[in-house]
C-alpha cells in the first residue's frame, strides 16, 4: 500500500489503534476522556482534546477502511460503511435511513456538501429552546475555523450534467440557486464520494480529525461497540463495550471497560439516544429520544434526452434554497432542493419495480436526472418529529411518524421537481412512488401528482440526515444537554453531535456538527485542563 | 414473540382486517416464525450446498438463507429480473444462483434486527398455509411459473395494505441491488463501472 495514504503512514508510524476483532481477552483501560463515536463530532472532539494534553480513547462500533478498501464498488460498500448494511429503516419499515458506520462515521460516505447552519435555524433556536449563545455571530468563527480544518470550499469546476440540470431548471423558471461548498482538497471529480473516497480527496473526520487525534497520541478501538455508561452515584464511572469480529456485526464475546474522567458522546441521532437508554442516565422529564428529525426526503426521476451519467462527476455541486425559508421560518414545510448521485445498486434499490418494468428504468440510467427535496422538519407543531427507543435486544430503533403538515409539503416537493425537471427539457419524469408512472408532460404529472396516494411505503421516503433526540435547551424540563452540549443532570457526560440540535437544520449538517462540537470541546478542554 | 399460543386458528381471522393494524402484523409473523419451526420448514442457514445440487458456488457458505429461502428466491428472480437474466439455461442459472450469494452475503450485514424482520417474512412466504392465505400463492415455490411470481410481486405493490407494500418493498430491494449492483450486470443499466483512468491510477487497485 502506498505510503502517501494519511492512514497507512499513521499505522506505520506506530498509532495506538487497535482492532476490536483482535482482542482475545477482556480489557480495561483508562483516560481522561472516552469519545464514542467517530463521525464529524468524535473525531472533532478528539482531535481539539488530544491537542490541549488530554489523553482520549476513542470508541467506534464501525470498522476502521481507508483508501485500501475504497475501491469505487457499491456492493462492498454498502455491505461495510453503512449501518446495518444499508438496510437500516424507521420502525414500520417506511423510510429508508443512510448512516455510516465506520471510522469517520458519515463522514467518510457523505456526498461532501457542506453548509452553515442556516441563521433563521440559529434564530429560531435562540428564541424557542434559549440558546442566544449560538446566534449567527457568535458561531461565525467557529464555522470560519471548521471550513478552514475540512478545506470547505464552493466548487471550483463546472457542475456535473446531473446537478446543472438543477441549474437549468431553476434558472428557467427563476427559482435562485447556488453552488454547493464541498470538504474536498485535490478532488478528481470522479463521482465516488458514497462508497468512501478513492483518492483521500474528501476532508471528512477520517482524512483530518482522526489522523490528529491519532497524531497527539489518542487511542483508538475499532470494531467496539458502546453498551452501557454505568453510573457510580451522580457520575459515569466507565464505558463497558463488546467487540465484534472481522465482519463488523459477529459479537466476539470479548468485552472492554473504559474509564474516564469524563465521557462525550457522540454516536448519532439514533446510537447516542440508544446508549443513553441502555444506560438508563437520568432523564427526569423524558426528554430522551424524543424530538429525533430526519429532513424527509423525496424523489424524483427524469429522463433526459442528453446524456447524463449521473454515476460521475462531485455528487452534489447546486442547490436551490427557493422553497427553504419561503413561508417563512415557522409556516408550512420548506425544503431544500439537491440531487443525488445514481449508481446502478442504489438506483435500482431506490426506483421500486420489478421485472421488465424495472429494466426499463434501469436502461435509462445513462440519461437519468434526479432532484430530491430535503423537508426543513422540526419548526411547527405539527411537526414534533420522531422518537428513538430500544428493541428488545437492546439496539435503538427509530419511529417517524409522518403527519399531513409532511405530507402535505412532499405533495409539494413532487410538483416543484418535476416542474424544474421539465423546464431543464426531460422527456419524462417518474416520481418515487409505487403508484407513479413515467408522465411525458409537465401537465401530466401535475395531475398525476394530485391524485397520488400520499400514504407512508407507498411515497418512498429516504433520510442521510438524522438530528435529535437528546435536544439542547436553556431550560432542562424540555431538554438534554445545554447549549455547550453538557447533560443536564451528569456533570461528567457532554454530547456532541447531530442528536443534540433541537430541530432539523435545513442544510446537510455536517459543518453543523463539526462547528458545535469545535466550540463545545474547546470549552471542555479548558474545563479538564485547568 | 414466543410466547404467544400458536393456533393455526388465528389464520381463520379476517385476514385484511387482521393485518391492517400493525401489531395484530407483527405478532402474525411472530406465530409463522414458531410454526414454520414446528412444521418442519427449513430454518437453518443452507451453509455450504453442493455444487451439483444447486448449480451455486460450492465454496460459498450461507449465513442466513436457508434451502426454503433460496428456492422462495429461484422462484422469484426470474420474475423479479425478467428479461435482464441471459436465457441461455446454464448462464441463467449462475446468474441466479450468483444474485441469491449476494443477497444472502448482504443480509448478513443488515445485523440482526432486521435479519429478524426477513425471517419474519420468508417464513410466511414459504409457509404453506401462509403462502397460501397471504400471498395467494398455490403452489410450493419450487413449481410456481414466473407469471404467478410476477402476479404475487403484483398483489403486493398494489395492496393497499402497508405491511405488503413493505414486504414488495424488502424483496425487491434486495434483490435488485444484488442484481444491479453486480458488475456482471452494470450492462443492462447502461453504467460503464469506475473510471478507467482513475482505476489505472489509484494505488488500491495495483494488488488486485
Amino acid at each position: 500500500m502506498s505510503l502517501t495514504d494519511r492512514i497507512a503512514r499513521g499505522l506505520e508510524s506506530g498509532w495506538k489503534v487497535t482492532d476490536g476483532a483482535s482482542l482475545s481477552e477482556n480489557l480495561t483501560q483508562e483516560a481522561d476522556v472516552v469519545v464514542i463515536g467517530t463521525g464529524a463530532g468524535g473525531g472533532t472532539t478528539a482531535e481539539i482534546l488530544a491537542r490541549s494534553g488530554l489523553s482520549v480513547i476513542l470508541v467506534e462500533e464501525g470498522r476502521l477502511y481507508y483508501q485500501k478498501d475504497f475501491k469505487m464498488d457499491e456492493l462492498t460498500s454498502y455491505a461495510n460503511l453503512y449501518q446495518e448494511g444499508m438496510s437500516r429503516v424507521t420502525r414500520d419499515g417506511a423510510i429508508a435511513i443512510l448512516q455510516g458506520r465506520c471510522v469517520g462515521g458519515s463522514t467518510t460516505v457523505n456526498w461532501t456538501s457542506s453548509f452553515r447552519t442556516p441563521e433563521p435555524t440559529l434564530n429560531y433556536w435562540a428564541e424557542q429552546f434559549g440558546l442566544e449563545e449560538l446566534s449567527p455571530e457568535a458561531m461565525a468563527p467557529w464555522f470560519d475555523g471548521r471550513e478552514e480544518r475540512h478545506s470547505m470550499a464552493p466548487w471550483q469546476m463546472d457542475p456535473n450534467v446531473n446537478n446543472d440540470i438543477l441549474r437549468q431548471g431553476c434558472e428557467k423558471l427563476g427559482y435562485s440557486w447556488q453552488i454547493i461548498p464541498r470538504n474536498v482538497k485535490g478532488c478528481w471529480n470522479l463521482g465516488y464520494c458514497g462508497v468512501g473516497c478513492p483518492t483521500n480527496a474528501k476532508q471528512g473526520a477520517l482524512m483530518t480529525t482522526i489522523p490528529g487525534a491519532l497524531d497527539n497520541n489518542a487511542r483508538l478501538f475499532h470494531s467496539l461497540r458502546a453498551d452501557k455508561l454505568v453510573m457510580d452515584q451522580d457520575r459515569i464511572d466507565h464505558l463497558q463495550a463488546t467487540a465484534f469480529g472481522r465482519d463488523g456485526v459477529t459479537p466476539t464475546g470479548v468485552k472492554v471497560r473504559l474509564k474516564a474522567r469524563h465521557f462525550v458522546v457522540a454516536a448519532s441521532a439514533i446510537g447516542s439516544p440508544g446508549l443513553l437508554l441502555r444506560s438508563a442516565t437520568p432523564d427526569p422529564y423524558q426528554r430522551l429520544g424524543r424530538r429525533s428529525f430526519i429532513h424527509p426526503v423525496n424523489a424524483s426521476v427524469a429522463q433526459m434526452p442528453q446524456r447524463v451519467d449521473p454515476f460521475y462527476g462531485a455528487p452534489q455541486s447546486i442547490y436551490s434554497d427557493e422553497f427553504n425559508f419561503r413561508n417563512g421560518v415557522d409556516g408550512p414545510v420548506g425544503y431544500k432542493l439537491e440531487v443525488p448521485p445514481l449508481h446502478p445498486g442504489m438506483s435500482a434499490g431506490v426506483i421500486p419495480g420489478h421485472g421488465e418494468a424495472q429494466i426499463n428504468n434501469l436502461a435509462g440510467l445513462p440519461h437519468m436526472q434526479s432532484v430530491i427535496a430535503l423537508l426543513r422538519d422540526g419548526f411547527h407543531p405539527e411537526s414534533p418529529g420522531g422518537s428513538v427507543s430500544l428493541r428488545d435486544d437492546g439496539s435503538p430503533v427509530l419511529d417517524y411518524p409522518v403527519t399531513d403538515y409532511l405530507w402535505t409539503g412532499l405533495r409539494e416537493a413532487f410538483h416543484t421537481m418535476a416542474e424544474i425537471q421539465f423546464a431543464a427539457g426531460a422527456d419524462k419524469v417518474r416520481l418515487m412512488h409505487l403508484d407513479s408512472d413515467w408522465y411525458s408532460s409537465l401537465a401530466e404529472a401535475r395531475d398525476a401528482i394530485n391524485r397520488l396516494p400520499m400514504e407512508p411505503h407507498r411515497v418512498r421516503l429516504f433520510t442521510a440526515h438524522q438530528m435529535g433526540g437528546c435536544g439542547m435547551g436553556s431550560n432542562p424540563q424540555n431538554s438534554v444537554v445545554n447549549g455547550f452540549g453538557e447533560h443536564h443532570q451528569i456533570s461528567n457526560l457532554s454530547i456532541h453531535d447531530a442528536s443534540i440540535f433541537p430541530t432539523s437544520i435545513g442544510a446537510n449538517p455536517q459543518l453543523s456538527v463539526y462547528a458545535l462540537a469545535a466550540r463545545n470541546s474547546t470549552r471542555l478542554a479548558q474545563k479538564l485542563v485547568g | 414473540m414466543n410466547d404467544h399460543p400458536t393456533s393455526s386458528d388465528s389464520l381463520d381471522l379476517d385476514r385484511r382486517s387482521f393485518l391492517k393494524t400493525g401489531l395484530g402484523g407483527a405478532l402474525f409473523l411472530g406465530t409463522v416464525s414458531v410454526t414454520a419451526g414446528l412444521s418442519g420448514c427449513a430454518t437453518q442457514p443452507a451453509g455450504r450446498l453442493s455444487a451439483v445440487g444447486t448449480r451455486m458456488d460450492a465454496s460459498y457458505q450461507f449465513r442466513f438463507l436457508t434451502r426454503d429461502d433460496i428456492a422462495l428466491f429461484e422462484a422469484l428472480l426470474p420474475a423479479m429480473i425478467g428479461p435482464g437474466l441471459p436465457e441461455q439455461p446454464q448462464a441463467r442459472r449462475i446468474a441466479i444462483a450468483g444474485t441469491i450469494e449476494r443477497i444472502d452475503a448482504g443480509i448478513h450485514n443488515f445485523g440482526p434486527a432486521n435479519q429478524k424482520e426477513l425471517r419474519r417474512l420468508f417464513d410466511l412466504l414459504n409457509f404453506g398455509l401462509t403462502r397460501v392465505t397471504i400471498a395467494r400463492v398455490w403452489s410450493s415455490w419450487p413449481n410456481v411459473t414466473t407469471a404467478e411470481a410476477d402476479a404475487f410481486l403484483e398483489r403486493w405493490r398494489t395492496s393497499g395494505i402497508g405491511l405488503f407494500n413493505n414486504g414488495y418493498i424488502a424483496l425487491t430491494k434486495v434483490s435488485n441491488v444484488a442484481f444491479y449492483g453486480h458488475r456482471d450486470f452494470w450492462h443492462l443499466s447502461g453504467y460503464p463501472g469506475p473510471p478507467q483512468h482513475a482505476v489505472d491510477a489509484l494505488p488500491q487497485f495495483n494488488n488486485a
